[in-house]
């Protein structure tokens, strides 16, 4: 996973290499990885996001591979990276869905409001239409749970958007579902919302349990512990959506509901 | 009272398994036994590359305690990754000092973060009350060494773990100011901040200290 290990200044020349794409693309995740500050990491990142093209699978490390890192990479580089946004915004627009699927997800990692409504509109046709299976493929029309969970962590809970979101609580694929389920509660705080993700924990099928373990975490809904405890699938999982509901804002080792998450995890090690 | 079928049937019936339920029912059995006799065969069904089973083989071998621990030593397997993994956490879970060394290297160099936090665990639970005291202290110091060491992990679940390797292995340090000393210092680092901003660790280092009462801790260091 980790590579060879490279320096800052390494990974921002393998960047600039734009005819090797090999080494921009591991440049690009590990100064994400790396958290890196450095001022000409965002605007190096931009134009790699900007070096997409039309897809030509059968170019190994293509551009758009580039790109999709480089989305990714700026979604973890926080506060830093909002002068991005604007480019984000117009990948979300990209043919390549698994471009749009990286782009949607920086996006909510940024918490960026200006997203809001373009998230929106590429959900508004429903499960009907965005939602549809894409003929001979596997994929949906729309990268739905990407860009579901991206409303749900930017956090606008208008009734508008709860509209938008609503209708994909139906829909015939259970991690869409999950994901529909985790934005609204994260939106909402509704108990019935976490009370679906708590039922998906019992699914046949164990991408499905990982999926709602996941969701409950990203939520950090404290009344899913012994759910997620009790759950078929691996404890490294288990340890990741417990750890999403020992991070709650005000959380303190004093308290006794923080306390009751953190015994659960030490459980699981 | 219903009699258990002696163990050799229970191996017989893992070594006859023929489908993945077959074999993790096959080894849940032997498990449940918790038999010195059913070892061996455990320990081999660790290398079958059969998670459900390797869960079952490692709660057998962690309820058959010290009598697995030379099986267990004498089998692992360099070669073999996903053996050696299980292996670890079974010799985490059983807490005997002769696994010692095999922490200490998974913990330092393993690269699943799940082995390495298996092992952080194991460093702070290895049973010393009934070795003779001068074996004690630098076994306990070997732990310690281990999980300071760890604390600069790059993973937030092996950080997570090594504080609770430091919070458990805290008590056989107590005569020891400079190894409490240590431990206090570095759950006060974990507590105040995480370089990879993961607050759970944070959490956890701040409950660990509050539980090992610093007050009382701190007098030991300054006598």
């Amino acid at each position: 996973m980790a590579g060879d290990p490279i320096t800052e200044p390494e990974a921002l020349r393998r960047l600039r290499l734009t005819d090797d794409p090999s080494a921009q693309y591991y440049a690009a995740w590990w100064l994400g990885r790396n958290r890196s500050t450095h001022p000409d990491t965002v605007p190096l990142l931009q134009q790699a996001l900007r070096q997409r093209r039309p897809r030509d699978p059968g170019a190994g490390v293509e551009e758009n591979a580039v790109a999709r890192n480089a989305a990714r990479a700026l979604g973890k580089l926080g506060a830093s990276a909002t002068a991005a946004i604007p480019d984000l915004l117009a990948t979300l627009d990209d043919a390549d869905p698994g471009l749009r699927e990286a782009a949607a997800r920086a996006l909510g990692d940024l918490r960026a409001e200006a997203a809001v409504a373009p998230l929106m509109a590429r959900l508004a046709s429903g499960p009907a239409v965005a939602g549809a299976q894409e003929p001979g493929t596997p994929r949906l029309q729309e990268p739905c749970d990407a860009l579901l969970e991206a409303l749900g962590q930017i956090g606008v809970a208008d009734a508008v958007v709860l509209a938008v979101i609503r209708p994909f609580v139906g829909h015939e694929r259970p991690l869409i579902r999950s994901a529909a389920c985790r934005a609204l509660l994260q939106l909402t705080g509704e108990a019935h919302w976490g009370e679906q993700l708590v039922a998906l924990l019992q699914h046949q099928q164990l991408q499905v349990r990982r999926a709602a373990l996941m969701d409950l975490g990203a939520a950090g809904w404290r009344p899913a512990l012994e759910p997620i405890a009790a759950t078929l699938a691996e404890n490294s999982l288990k340890l990741i959506a417990l750890r999403g509901l020992a991070e709650q804002p005000g959380a303190s080792a004093r308290d006794a509901g923080t306390v009751a998450v953190l015994d659960a995890m030490d459980a699981l090690l | 009272m219903s009699l258990s079928p002696p163990v050799a049937d229970l191996v017989a019936a893992v070594q006859r398994a023929d489908s993945a339920l077959g074999l993790l029912q096959a080894t849940q059995a032997l498990a449940a036994s918790a038999h010195p006799d059913g070892a061996a065969c455990l320990v081999e069904v660790l290398g079958f590359n059969n998670p459900g089973a390797a869960v079952a083989a490692v709660d057998g071998l962690v309820a058959i305690g010290e009598p697995a621990v030379a099986t267990i030593l004498a089998n692992i397997d360099g070669n073999n990754y996903g053996a050696r993994a299980w292996a670890v956490r079974a010799l985490a879970g059983i807490g005997d000092v002769r696994g010692l060394a095999v922490l200490e290297d998974a913990l330092g160099q393993d690269i699943g973060p799940s082995v390495r936090r298996a092992a952080a665990r194991g460093l702070g639970q290895l049973r010393l009350a009934g070795l003779p005291a001068d074996e004690r202290g630098p076994i306990a110091a070997r732990c310690l060494a281990a999980l300071l060491a760890g604390c600069g992990d790059g993973e937030w679940v092996v950080r997570y773990a090594v504080v609770v390797g430091l919070e458990a292995l805290a008590p056989e340090l107590r005569g020891d100011p400079d190894g409490t000393g240590a431990i206090l210092s570095a759950l006060e680092r974990l507590s105040r901040d995480d370089p990879d901003g993961a607050s759970v660790v944070c959490l956890r280092a701040a409950l660990a200290l509050s539980r090992l009462d610093p007050g009382a801790a701190l007098e030991a260091t300054d006598g």
